[in-house]
């Protein structure tokens, strides 16, 4: 599958949070197909300016578009996976995803094989050990269309394989003209990508 | 399947999931309702001319603890702000949970209402008002203290803080039920107050949603 | 000119400036409508045939009753504002204007009771205005509390919006529903009846104490919000040189 074109462009992006200023007029451009890793300390503003661009926080100032539009317009189009589980502990690891993605059943098992899981489709995610959990977060990026990706420390708690699983899927992601962005404290191997560097402005 | 059947699927799923969720404000409201005897007095003319009052306002206690966290968790697990990527508005969204939760929480509330009565011996008449003012009512009430949920959302430390600041906003709602109750005692026309009160949750119903998506939205924006 | 007024009030140092003498002029005139309301009220006024030297209590009481209903509004119109302007300064003063008037509620509750042990023989009756007064007493505590439980003070400040422009819809259909509560049941034997046309006298120096109160008000609320913009700015240079200076 090949995605439309799209692109993302910020200008002129300001935040301040808590008195402190965390990144002052910030601009780039998101071409189709790059994978963008957002580094810096702890602290430096990685999940703000993630959750900015995920529309999850309000732009304080500055501008985010896509393709033109404003952010608010294209939401749908974006896949933002945070710190927190994103995956309700009582239901099972099927009706999780049904409800997040909206796929069919045969659609997500086999995306649950993808990031190891089979066998566990109906097992609670209360019932799962911490790495499967996140395995069960991310087998979204196995089954839905959106061509943005917004992944906020997606290597967490996972082991060698699944990292390994992880930077083969998005390099396809990005092979099929989606935009990838993620932080991560420990750089993948085997992924290319280009960085971005925040660090205390004050 | 479309967005809506999936949300209310899942609802029905997560209820079946936590069964004690729905048992408990039942559990609470036959528990009231047994303190009163005990309190008051075990004279049944005293009891059955207090009791339906008293019913009412047990049930409005149950509902708005039962409400209390009813966006909590989806809110800490992080699924909360997965709603804001689903193609629709998050009034929208929100108002099916507010349904939802009515139909899996606040109906079954509703429908053991008769047994308290029976308990402090209302009359049958008086009975059936009770349970038609509730079922018009509850709409409302359950909007408002959703809105006491979700202004709460952020605090970790907010209690019971979502009750204390809805409760006088019911106000209106329990001085029209009340009235109709009174009504009905004396056997006069119930209708207007019972139009009324459909008339309020009807607008609390379709207002009341937006107001709780600002204040989810206001608390995913605040939240890391 | 044009907007330039109104953008300045986004600037919490101009408002700081400005406000340290707005206040001053406040000050001083509620002095001097108080004492000359007050005096003549407690003093001059002629006394009360029916409620003898008691009714002076309205010299206070009704002006703080006054005031408190029109601090909710007051809070509503700041909620707008912070909404469709994005004006913090709109939030500080929602913040301000919920303690005064929970204060004025209070006040306006509790020198009611005392005027009523002697008029009517008791502190309290579930009177209409009684109950609506409780209740609104109720939605100024709901909108502190809020305020207090949540700690971002931007966050705090937009929950506390949404509540208050819920709570001020609600108030008017609270307050016809507690006036018709009051019919539904007996009619209560105590009432709060009209009272007859007062004498010049008698009134004058009640408007002068509103307007005293009024300018008070402004006075205490313009203090308060000195005081919240300092804390919310204490880290810019403004403030920190404000205080190298003291």
């Amino acid at each position: 599958m090949i995605f439309e074109p799209i692109d993302i462009e910020i200008s002129k992006l300001s935040c301040e949070r808590d008195d402190r200023l965390l990144f002052k007029n910030l601009s780039m451009t998101l071409n189709p197909g790059q994978i963008l890793r957002v580094a810096g300390p702890n602290g430096a503003g990685k999940t703000t300016l993630l959750r900015t661009i995920a529309g999850l926080f309000d732009i304080q100032t500055g501008t985010i578009r896509m393709n033109q539009l404003p952010l608010k317009e294209c939401l749908e189009q974006i896949l933002y996976i945070g710190h927190k589980p994103q995956v309700t502990k009582d239901l099972t690891v099927l009706d999780n995803l049904k409800f997040l993605t909206g796929s069919d059943d045969d659609h997500l098992k086999r995306a649950l094989s993808d990031v190891g899981l089979k066998g566990y489709h109906d097992s609670l995610v209360k019932e799962l050990s911490q790495g499967q959990g996140r395995r069960c977060a991310l087998a979204r990026l196995w089954c839905v269309k959106a061509p943005i990706w917004i992944l906020d420390e997606p290597y967490t708690a996972l082991d060698v394989e699944m990292v390994k699983t992880l930077d083969t899927r998005i390099t396809w992601h990005s092979a099929a003209g989606g935009i990838c962005l993620f932080t991560t404290h420990q750089p993948p191997q085997s992924l290319k990508y280009t960085t971005l560097e925040l660090d205390h402005v004050t | 399947m479309s967005l809506e059947r999936r949300m209310l699927t899942r609802e029905l799923k997560l209820n079946v999931a936590r069964p004690g969720e729905i048992f408990k404000p039942m559990w609470f409201l036959i528990l009231v309702v047994s303190m009163l005897p005990l309190a008051l007095a075990p004279d049944s003319d005293l009891l059955s001319e207090i009791g339906s009052a008293m019913i009412w306002v047990a049930t409005l206690l149950a509902l708005l603890l039962n409400t209390e966290h009813l966006f909590q968790s989806d809110f800490s697990d992080g699924v909360l702000e997965q709603w804001l990527f689903l193609n629709r508005p998050l009034a929208w969204l929100v108002g099916l949970k507010l349904i939802a939760h009515w139909l899996f929480h606040v109906l079954p509330l509703i429908l053991i209402t008769p047994i308290a009565g029976i308990m402090l011996s209302v009359p049958t008449d008086v009975l059936w008002a009770l349970l038609v003012t509730l079922v018009i009512a509850t709409p409302a009430l359950t909007c408002f203290s959703g809105l006491g949920a979700a202004l709460t959302l952020g605090s970790s430390r907010s209690g019971i803080l979502g009750v204390l600041v809805m409760m006088p906003l019911f106000v209106p709602i329990v001085i029209l039920a009340a009235g109709v109750l009174i009504r009905a005692m004396d056997g006069s026309d119930t209708l207007p107050l019972l139009a009324l009160l459909g008339a309020f949750s009807v607008v609390a119903a379709t207002v009341v949603p937006i107001a709780v998506s600002a204040a989810i939205r206001l608390n995913i924006g605040g939240s890391n | 000119m044009g907007w330039r007024w109104f953008h300045q009030w986004g600037s919490p140092r101009w408002f700081y400036e400005r406000a340290g003498r707005w206040q001053l002029v406040c000050g001083r005139l509620a002095l001097t409508l108080l004492i000359t309301g007050s005096l003549w009220g407690l003093a001059f006024a002629p006394i009360d045939y029916q409620q003898g030297n008691s009714y002076r209590i309205i010299y206070l009481h009704v002006p703080v009753a006054f005031l408190a209903q029109a601090l909710y509004a007051a809070m509503a119109v700041c909620a707008v504002v912070l909404f469709v302007w994005k004006m913090k300064l709109a939030d500080v003063a929602m913040q301000s204007i919920a303690i005064m008037g929970f204060a004025f509620t209070a006040l306006s509750l509790i020198s009611g009771a005392v005027w009523g042990k002697p008029t009517w023989g008791t502190y309290w009756v579930w009177d209409a205005r009684l109950t609506s007064m409780l209740i609104l007493a109720f939605l100024y505590l709901g909108v502190i509390g809020l305020r207090a439980a949540i700690q971002d003070p931007d966050q705090a400040g937009k929950a506390c919006g949404i509540l208050v422009l819920v709570g001020v819809v609600n108030l008017p259909i609270i307050k016809y529903s507690v006036e018709w509560w009051n019919t539904l049941h007996q009619p209560a034997s105590l009432k709060l009846t009209e009272k007859p046309a007062m004498p010049a006298s008698m009134w004058i120096p009640l408007l002068i104490n509103i307007l005293g109160y009024y300018v008070a008000a402004a006075y205490l609320i313009l203090g308060s919000m000195r005081a919240i913009v300092l804390e919310r700015e204490r880290r810019s240079a403004w403030v920190r040189e404000l205080v190298s200076r003291a």
